[in-house]
């Protein structure tokens, strides 16, 4: 029986991976929650993320791909361009002003779309496009994440996108390839949306997806129950978002003829977040909603809103 | 948050392109306020828009008001015989029409509606429910509406008071109302169901059941009249009833002049910063109208157009002159009885032209309600004394008289005010001290006093519709 021969080994390539997760994860994280501290965001005037947004939300990454797929990819540059675009607007435009956000978009998605066409002829090079390519998903993840969170997502919410696209990556990773197709079609162009490196020859990245529900999950419990809280979903991430994610295919020896190996993280990190989201809801009680979260950091204008609707402290404040 | 979106699209879809707007999306959209309140304790920044419109810009709001008015229009001429009638005679092209050009249009007037209410209704819509004015000032008049109606009424003020803070969760309106005022009693009882709030509606019963329920039920939030209220109050002051004793947070009035001295009155017993007096009529609803600190009486634009005519000329009041308000409820907001240019015969005062300095100045103003404009008296001097002029005097007399009971005159010899009074009214505090009263207030009155029994004959109020109760009654025993 022939064992493929792999230019680095295994376990370094896992190893490699679980150190660009973790990267990826904590930066996007700890980016996320200094955001969701520091900086309120505009909201519309009525409206709150509730249960159905959940369900529009799957059934929306439920069809993109398909969408994705059938579209030229000139197309779907535009389209990634305008989704990129907009999440740095809505996210930076209350931190750098109306002129500012313009300019920094221009000059992140013009470098990004330069370099997808000029540098991806050397190592360095795609280190270089990587870089850039990891700090416009970065800045993206960490300003969808307020946009949901501080748009009213509870945990609970993010629990059940999060049992949703574990269901989904199981589908469309491993009996309907088609992530795989569609990353595999599209990585040299701009706006991959992967937070990544190439090291050796060989490609560590993380998907905008994943690291957008690591977000989620960690800013979310934040809210609802508290920075201790927020210390276990942090230790969720690490081992099934982190270590479990890169480490599968080392101890189960995953990976397929090109040598590539597409992990469905959420199917590992799903299930665990749910559980985890059911377990603090038992431990600490009722969600902090966005008013009690914001009478906690001495608001004064939601505390006395809060007043005319009191709510019992969670258990870990 | 999504579908949210959606629904506000369609609510601003139909009020900008003029069609029947569907109540179940407005209810559901007081939902969603109640679940962003919930989450965020607050709405966002521009709520104000979402129930106001962005009508500070003078030129949008009169294109706003052109085009309702076409709409409206068009709509009556083709639905309305009254109306049909009314703009042919005229010469008057509703296609055409805007609010330049709406004086070529005769007032519609009471009596139209008392003697031919039939041809008001529109032949495009069935009729459900029938109410009648009070008939205070003489006969009611009977206006059908439309079951479209009563179900967006209710969820358009359900949306302004959930989003204004007025209305919600946990609150308990009592209701102390005539039980027959039927779009009164059905909208709030509508607006509180949406708003998942409690409603009391308790009707003209005795002051001291109303202050029972108030006490004891916790009512937070009361809808009346003046007139009741001051009975309250004077009820709740004999029975040593305080602020600490009421959980009420909005004390709401309508239908009758409001004098200072009740506001101060009713603030201090029932311990509430303000007592709201918001405008509205019959005919004429779903306009409305706000009063502010400053005591104007801003008039809602999105749903009807709001003018100030002169009572002698017929062309718009002079800044400072009086005028009667003209109402015209647009489509789609009134549906089946509708009016044009409807004379309320509601007297305000115009501002001066300069710009409103109040809470609510993106909205325009006139004076409070001074009265009725057949209960004016006008002196020999060409002074004019406005119903709320006497009656905020008399109930600023130290016997605290409320509601104020007086029959006013002009003499045909003396050409002064003569005015009756009951003997309670100047009660410790002579005639000649009371003279001197009313002379301080601007009033240069002969008094005349009365006996007590005949105070309620002196001026009807709201309050007078009393509703019995088997407490109230004598029982007649052993028959």
């Amino acid at each position: 029986m022939s064992l493929p021969i792999f230019p680095i080994p295994q376990w370094e390539q896992s190893l490699t991976l679980f150190f660009i997760i973790i990267t990826g994860a904590t930066l996007v994280c700890a980016g996320a929650l200094t955001y969701f501290r520091r900086v309120r965001m505009d909201r519309p005037p009525v409206g709150t993320f509730n249960a159905r947004d959940v369900v529009i939300l799957l059934i929306f990454i439920g069809i993109l791909p398909f969408v994705y797929g059938w579209l030229p990819d000139t197309v779907v540059t535009c389209l990634l361009a305008v989704t990129f675009g907009s999440a740095l607007y809505i996210g930076y435009r209350p931190v750098l002003g109306a002129a500012g956000i313009w300019l920094a978009i221009g000059l992140l998605l013009g470098f990004n779309i330069w370099s997808s066409h000029h540098l991806l002829g050397t190592i360095p090079g795609w280190q270089v496009w990587y870089t850039e390519q990891s700090v416009t998903v970065g800045l993206s993840a960490v300003a969808v994440c307020n946009l949901y969170v501080q748009g009213g997502m509870k945990l609970r919410h993010v629990a059940w996108l999060s049992l949703g696209l574990a269901g989904y990556d199981v589908l469309f990773a491993s009996y309907y390839p088609l992530t795989g197709r569609l990353l595999a079609r599209y990585v040299t162009h701009p706006f991959t949306p992967v937070l990544g490196m190439r090291f050796g020859g060989v490609d560590y990245a993380v998907g905008l997806g994943d690291l957008l529900v690591y977000s989620l999950f960690f800013v979310a419990t934040y809210k609802a129950y508290g920075a201790q809280a927020a210390k276990i979903a942090a230790a969720v991430i690490v081992v099934m978002g982190g270590f479990a994610t890169a480490f599968l295919p080392f101890l189960f020896n995953l990976h397929n003829a090109n040598l590539d190996t597409l992990i469905p993280a959420q199917s590992l990190f799903g299930p665990f977040a749910f559980v985890t989201y059911l377990w603090m809801k038992r431990h600490y009680g009722r969600e902090r909603t966005m008013a009690e979260y914001l009478a906690s950091q001495g608001d004064a204008a939601a505390a006395s809103q809060v007043e005319r609707a009191p709510a019992p402290e969670p258990a870990s404040i | 948050m999504f579908e949210t979106g959606i629904r506000q699209f369609r609510l601003a879809w139909g009020m900008t392109q003029g069609r029947r707007l569907n109540p179940g999306n407005v209810a559901r959209l007081v939902d969603d306020v109640l679940a962003t309140i919930a989450e965020f304790g607050e709405p966002g920044r521009d709520a104000g828009e979402l129930i106001d419109g962005p009508m500070a810009d003078p030129a949008a709001r009169l294109e706003v008001a052109n085009r309702s008015l076409r709409r409206t229009a068009r709509r009556l001429a083709a639905q309305s015989p009254f109306y049909a009638r009314r703009f042919a005679s005229a010469n008057v092209d509703p296609a055409k029409l805007d609010v330049a050009g709406l004086r070529a249009i005769p007032v519609t007037v009471k009596a139209d509606l008392m003697e031919r209410p039939g041809d008001f209704r529109c032949t495009d819509v069935p009729a459900y429910l029938a109410t009648r004015t009070t008939g205070t000032t003489g006969r009611p008049a009977e206006v059908w509406l439309s079951r479209y109606e009563m179900e967006l009424w209710p969820a358009l003020g359900a949306l302004a008071s959930v989003l204004r803070g007025e209305l919600g969760p946990g609150d308990v309106m009592q209701v102390n109302l005539s039980s027959r005022g039927a779009v009164a009693m059905h909208t709030s009882a509508t607006s509180c169901r949406l708003a998942g709030a409690g409603y009391r509606p308790l009707g003209i019963v005795p002051p001291e059941a109303a202050l029972d329920s108030l006490a004891e039920g916790g009512a937070t939030i009361l809808l009346t009249t003046p007139s009741y209220l001051g009975e309250l109050v004077v009820a709740a002051r004999q029975a040593g009833l305080g602020a600490g004793d009421f959980r009420l947070r909005r004390l709401v009035v309508g239908g009758e002049v409001l004098s200072a001295s009740l506001v101060r009155a009713a603030t201090a017993t029932f311990g509430v910063p303000n007592v709201d007096d918001p405008y509205s009529m019959t005919e004429i609803v779903p306009v409305t109208g706000r009063s502010c600190s400053q005591r104007h009486q801003h008039h809602d634009l999105n749903v009807g157009l709001t003018e100030l005519i002169d009572l002698d000329t017929g062309e718009p009041a002079a800044p400072g002159a009086l005028g009667t308000l003209v109402i015209t409820p647009y489509f789609p907001y009134r549906d089946c009885t509708p009016v044009f240019r409807f004379d309320t015969r509601d007297v305000a005062r115009r501002l001066p032209d300069e710009p409103l300095r109040c809470e609510l100045a993106g909205v325009p103003a006139t004076s409070q309600i001074l009265g009725k404009a057949d209960q004016l008296l006008r002196l020999p001097s060409g002074e004019v004394v406005t119903p709320r002029q006497l009656i905020e005097a008399i109930e600023a007399l130290p016997a605290e008289p409320w509601p104020a009971r007086y029959r006013a005159t002009v003499s045909d010899d003396t050409g002064r005010i003569r005015l009756t009074l009951p003997a309670s009214a100047i009660a410790g505090y002579g005639a000649a001290e009371a003279g001197r009263h009313f002379a301080a207030a601007g009033l240069d009155v002969d008094l005349e006093i009365v006996g007590n029994d005949q105070a309620a004959s002196l001026r009807r109020t709201r309050s007078d519709m009393h509703e019995t109760t088997f407490g109230s009654q004598h029982a007649l025993v052993g028959a």
